[in-house]
This record gives C-alpha cells, sequence and structure tokens, in this order.
C-alpha cells in the first residue's frame, strides 16, 4: 500500500476514511470483520427491495463526485429497471482531472468498498453486470481492484446468487489508455466500445441508451464507494452532514504549493480556508496563498481574498466556480497565473478530442495566444483574443464540458488578474518572481 | 512473414468473446501488440485489424488516439513525466532536465543511444498529493527530486540494486478472464 498522505481513522466526518490506514484493509477479511464491510451488501439484498435501496441513496442527497454534481439516487431512478434485455452498471474510474488524485486514494486503500458499492448499484437498478473502465497509468489500483473483485468472487459476493441471493452479479475491470476526455460519460462509453473517446451528443442519455445501446448507470469511484455507509447509516443520517443542498463529505485533494499536500476528507460547507491554511497547512514559509483551483484545473480559479468561500456547490456556483472534481491546486505568490494558465491551456489544446470546431481550433489558438503573450510579442489585440476564443469555447457550444473548462481557465484567470495579463502583454514584463524557472 | 506472433494473434482472436460486442477487443488486442514489440507498427495493426476483423484503417485510427499506445520506438524504460499544474508547480520542468541529462535523451519519444531510455511528458497521472511524479515501468515514483532521477536512471541501467517493492507483473489480459463461450467464427474467417 502507498504511503498515505490525507484523512485517515476515527473522526466525526469520516464516512470513506474512517478506516483507511487499518492494515490489510484492501483484503477482504480486514474490510469484513474490521470496517465492517459487505453488511450494507447484505442489507440490499436481502432486507431491502431495490426501490428502497434508490430512494435511500435520494433521502443521502449524495450528489455524484466526479465532478457535474448531479443528485445520484435520481440518476439511479432513470433506469427502468423493469425494461427487458441487459442493462450495465459502467464505474468512471478514469480520474484524470489535473489536481485530483481522490478515486486512487481510494482504490488503494479500500478497493473492497467500491466493489461493494458496485454491487449494491448494480443491484438496486436492474443490472448483472458492471464494468470498470480504470484509466490505463493506474496500474497498482487496477491490481488492487482486480484482486479484491476475484477475492469477492472467490467468496461467492461475486457470481451467479451474490451471498446466496439469486440474482446474478458480475464486475470486469476494462483499462483505459491515456485520454482525458474518457472522463466524459459519453466518452467513456465510446472508449469502452472500443472506439476513439468522443462525446455522444444527448439526448438519448447513458440511461436510456449507455453501453453497447443499452441502458446503463454510469458513477464515479467516489460516488459508489459512499454507497455501502448510506446504507449502513442511513440516508437521513448522511445528509446530517454537510449543507442542505450538498449533504456529506467528500474528498477533496490538496496539491501544489501547500506544506501538506494530500486527499482530505471534508464535511461540505467548510471553507476553503480550513481546508487550504488547517489540513493542507498552508503555503510555505514566507509565502503568500495567490490563487486557487477549488474543483480541479476545469473549475474557474478563486484568488487569495476568496479563500472563505465554502465548498458546498452552492457557494462556489455563486462564486462563480465549481465544486467539480474536487481537486484544491493552491498556487503562492512565487508563481505567475498567466504561466499556469498557457500550461492548463496546452493541456485543454492536447486533450480536445476533436470533434467540436470550437474546441479543437480554440484551445489551440488560445495556446498560441498565450505563446504570443509570454515572448513579449503581446498587445491589446492578444488580450481582446483570449476574450474571444474564451467566450467561443463557453455556453454550450461544444458537446461536452471540455470546451468550456478551457474557456473558463481564460476567463477566471483574467478576471481576477487582469494586472498579470497586462504587465505581460501591454508591458512585456513580468512582476512574479521565479517565473522563468518553471516555464 | 508476419509482425505479431502466432500464439499473439491467437490470444487476439479469442479476445472479443469477452464482450457483448467484440469492437471492445480492440484496445486490449493492440495492447497485447504493444507488450510483444514495444510498439505499434503499421504491420501490427493490420494484423490486428485482420484477426478482430477490422478495417485496418480503423484500428489505427484507435491506436492514434490514445496517448498510452506508441507509433514510433521507445526505450527499454519509459519514463512517463507528469508536467501538469500540481507538478509543474513542484518544480516537474527540473525533473524533465534533469533526467534528459542523466539518460541521454535529447526530446519526447528520441531513445537514448543505448536503447534503454526514453521518456514522454503526460498530463496528471492522479498522484498531485505526490507531486511532482512520474511513471515507470508501471510504477509511480513520488517526490521527486534531480537525485531521485539519478537514482531512478542508475537502477533501470542496472547499476543500483532496485529498491522497494518488487515491480508490478506486466498487466495481463487487462479484461476480464472469466471463461466465456467462444464467438460463432463467420464462415469465411
Amino acid at each position: 500500500m502507498a504511503e498515505l498522505r490525507g484523512s485517515s481513522g476515527d473522526a466525526p466526518h469520516h464516512v470513506l476514511t474512517r478506516w483507511f490506514g487499518t492494515p490489510d484493509l484492501h483484503t477482504l477479511d480486514v474490510y469484513e470483520s474490521k470496517a465492517g464491510g459487505y453488511k450494507a451488501l447484505r442489507k440490499a439484498l436481502f432486507d431491502m427491495a431495490p426501490a428502497d435501496i434508490t430512494n435511500e441513496v435520494k433521502t443521502s442527497g449524495l450528489r455524484g463526485r466526479g465532478g457535474a454534481g448531479f443528485a445520484t439516487g435520481v440518476k439511479w431512478s432513470f433506469i427502468n429497471r423493469d425494461a427487458p434485455g441487459p442493462k450495465y452498471v459502467v464505474v468512471n474510474a478514469d480520474e484524470s482531472e489535473p489536481g485530483t488524485a481522490k478515486d486512487r486514494y481510494i482504490l488503494e486503500n479500500s478497493p473492497h468498498m467500491v466493489v461493494e458499492g458496485i454491487l449494491i448499484a448494480a443491484y438496486a437498478v436492474g443490472a448483472n453486470q458492471a464494468w470498470v473502465y480504470i484509466r490505463g497509468e493506474y496500474d497498482v489500483p487496477r491490481r488492487m481492484l482486480a484482486e479484491a473483485i476475484e477475492e469477492a468472487r472467490a467468496k461467492g459476493y461475486i457470481g451467479a446468487s451474490p451471498m446466496g441471493k439469486d440474482y446474478p452479479l458480475d464486475i470486469q475491470l476494462y483499462r483505459g489508455h491515456g485520454a482525458y476526455i474518457c472522463g466524459e460519460e459519453t466518452a467513456l462509453l465510446e472508449s469502452l466500445e472500443g472506439k476513439r473517446a468522443q462525446p455522444r451528443s444527448r439526448p438519448p442519455f447513458p440511461a436510456v441508451k449507455g453501453a453497447w445501446g443499452r441502458p446503463t448507470l454510469l458513477n464515479n469511484v467516489e460516488t459508489l464507494a459512499t454507497v455501502p455507509a448510506i446504507l449502513n447509516i442511513g440516508g437521513a443520517e448522511y445528509a446530517k452532514l454537510g449543507t442542505q443542498k450538498s449533504p456529506g463529505t467528500r474528498l477533496l485533494t490538496v496539491s501544489g504549493n501547500v506544506r501538506k499536500p494530500g486527499v482530505y476528507e471534508v464535511e461540505l460547507g467548510k471553507t476553503f480556508r480550513h481546508v487550504i491554511m488547517e489540513l493542507a497547512g498552508g503555503p510555505p514559509e514566507g509565502r503568500k496563498v495567490k490563487v486557487f483551483w477549488p474543483g480541479g484545473s476545469s473549475a474557474p480559479v478563486l484568488p487569495e481574498s476568496m479563500l472563505d468561500v465554502t465548498t458546498d456547490m452552492e457557494a462556489l456556483a455563486a462564486a462563480r466556480s465549481m465544486g467539480g472534481s474536487g481537486g484544491v491546486i493552491v498556487m503562492d505568490d512565487t508563481h505567475c497565473v498567466v504561466e499556469a494558465a498557457h500550461r492548463l491551456l496546452q493541456f485543454y489544446a492536447h486533450e480536445s478530442c476533436g470533434k467540436c470546431t470550437p474546441c479543437r481550433v480554440g484551445q489551440d489558438w488560445a495556446v498560441r495566444t498565450y505563446e504570443r503573450i509570454l515572448s513579449n510579442q503581446g498587445s491589446q489585440v492578444e488580450l481582446d483574443i483570449l476574450q474571444r476564443v474564451s467566450d467561443g469555447l463557453q455556453n454550450g457550444r461544444c458537446l461536452c464540458g471540455l470546451g468550456d473548462s478551457g474557456g473558463w481557465v481564460i476567463d477566471s484567470t483574467m478576471r481576477h488578474f487582469r494586472n498579470e495579463y497586462e504587465d505581460h502583454a501591454l508591458r512585456h514584463q513580468c512582476n512574479v518572481g521565479k517565473v522563468a524557472a518553471h516555464a | 512473414m508476419s509482425a505479431l506472433s502466432a500464439h499473439v494473434l491467437e490470444e487476439i482472436k479469442e479476445l472479443p468473446a469477452r464482450f457483448p460486442q467484440p469492437r471492445s477487443a480492440v484496445m486490449p488486442a493492440l495492447d497485447l501488440a504493444q507488450e510483444e514489440l514495444g510498439h505499434l507498427t503499421p504491420e501490427a495493426m493490420s494484423e490486428v485489424a485482420e484477426a478482430l476483423e477490422l478495417d485496418p484503417g480503423y484500428v489505427e485510427g484507435v491506436a492514434t488516439f490514445y496517448s498510452l499506445f506508441h507509433l514510433s520506438p521507445v526505450g527499454k524504460h519509459h519514463f512517463y513525466i507528469c508536467t501538469n499544474l500540481s507538478c509543474s508547480i513542484k518544480g516537474s520542468g527540473e525533473i524533465v532536465e534533469r533526467f534528459k541529462q542523466a539518460a541521454g535523451v535529447g526530446e519526447p519519444d528520441a531513445v537514448s543511444a543505448d536503447g534503454l531510455f526514453s521518456y514522454q511528458e503526460v498530463e496528471c497521472l492522479g498522484a498531485c498529493e505526490f507531486a511532482p511524479m512520474l511513471r515507470l515501468d508501471q510504477r509511480y515514483h513520488y517526490d521527486l527530486t534531480p537525485e531521485k532521477i539519478d537514482a531512478l536512471v542508475a537502477e533501470s541501467r542496472g547499476l543500483l540494486p532496485i529498491h522497494g517493492e518488487v515491480p508490478a507483473k506486466p498487466a495481463e489480459g487487462l479484461v476480464a478472464k472469466k471463461p466465456r463461450a467462444p464467438r460463432k467464427k463467420k464462415a469465411d474467417g
């Protein structure tokens, strides 16, 4: 097991990470005997009707932890359990939003928690087969999850009659091959079907026509890992955590210029000041937080003055950002925001799948404009171009969120750090120390 | 003579039966091809296409989309160095430069003269709390410093004992192991 850098052990708000740090938690034996594992599956299979399970998840108010924050129980209820023919649960383990490592943290610490969540979800929505689409670079998490699945199969928790229940359940793994776009659910489905991962237009939504044309429930790893706890403590109890509209806890990956980077379980509604300055120890000695990305690189940036914004989705929306994937990237005052935005636009340009013109052309255009600005060839013209490209990428002009994400980076960094852009573009200077060191 | 050995082609032909639709086998099949050859040659992609009864252009289209498929030769030890924001804030630029010096590699996707090393700068690998980091031989390496890069390169050359845990076994199959009924063969198959 990798070194634990983040939340673990007993604390009132540790729903997911309560047992993290327990030796051999990744084995079925320890998960079951020490952490009360597979109790929730037993309860689901024998004491609850499928609709009750979905209702319990609805009551919990759990919202998807992958990025969009859609109500999980509502999503489950979109699958017509009685429709004839195969239905699938597809698990999004393609974690690749920059600054996000929480699904890896879960898979490396407690893979059985994910397996248990998957089995419960499959039973609730009427699926017999689940597929975990896991990113190709996650060699260790994939191996650990595969071993957990095999252990559960050997124990009779996966198979033709799990725990003796006459309801076949199976989980298979599918390895991704390095494409950020696969985090987008319909691109992930294309990839699972053996195609280039390009998002589909919707409708039809995956709940109606998903993997291999069949009704499909798509959930993120963390979302499903939360499900056993919800069944164990009850949806109403879970909903007491967090805020009314963003209940519960979530894992925030804090990285960048902080003294204690890590994956922290946080009750939604806590401030980013608590997360960044207390949990993660704040910036290194003598430096100040300049800017942070509150929910992965795609979430519009917030300046230091907004550290008191809270982590719930409503507060973030009011601050013109979003909770996204929970990846909190912190940058201190020795770094240049324009350089950082350039790096992220390179990322979005590289990962654009090429299907929609605004994204394919726009991200690249933005990169070239940043290059001119950063090589002291900029002027007001370049600043205007960036603003236009940013507008062109946003507001539903692309099939998926990748276009918007690049636009948000440009837009939010220009909004909060106009002076740094003007220093570079108009005065051909950078007033931030240490910039050239990490160009 | 074919690029892929007979047993690999046989294995590839068995893949489609593991999926609800046979096309899903294309990436696991390309994995097997790459495992054997180190990278995907046009001949190998054509043979994969033939084995899966797909159009060669289609298979190549899939292979070129995903960054873990190599279309040109790579070194025996290929370094995937993350240079996305969390790692670049923590100095991944310096890590890349040090690797290039230590391994004798000039640019991304070039192979060192001894055939041992190559690298690519990759996007976020999802281990940001350990930045800067890289992936090498199916393992992640964390909290990188120039000295750690020197040590990794030396270990890869066999000059230093590999410390830490035993490297992961090569990912095998990568999909279902459960035997299922073989797919019906087409008459002309």
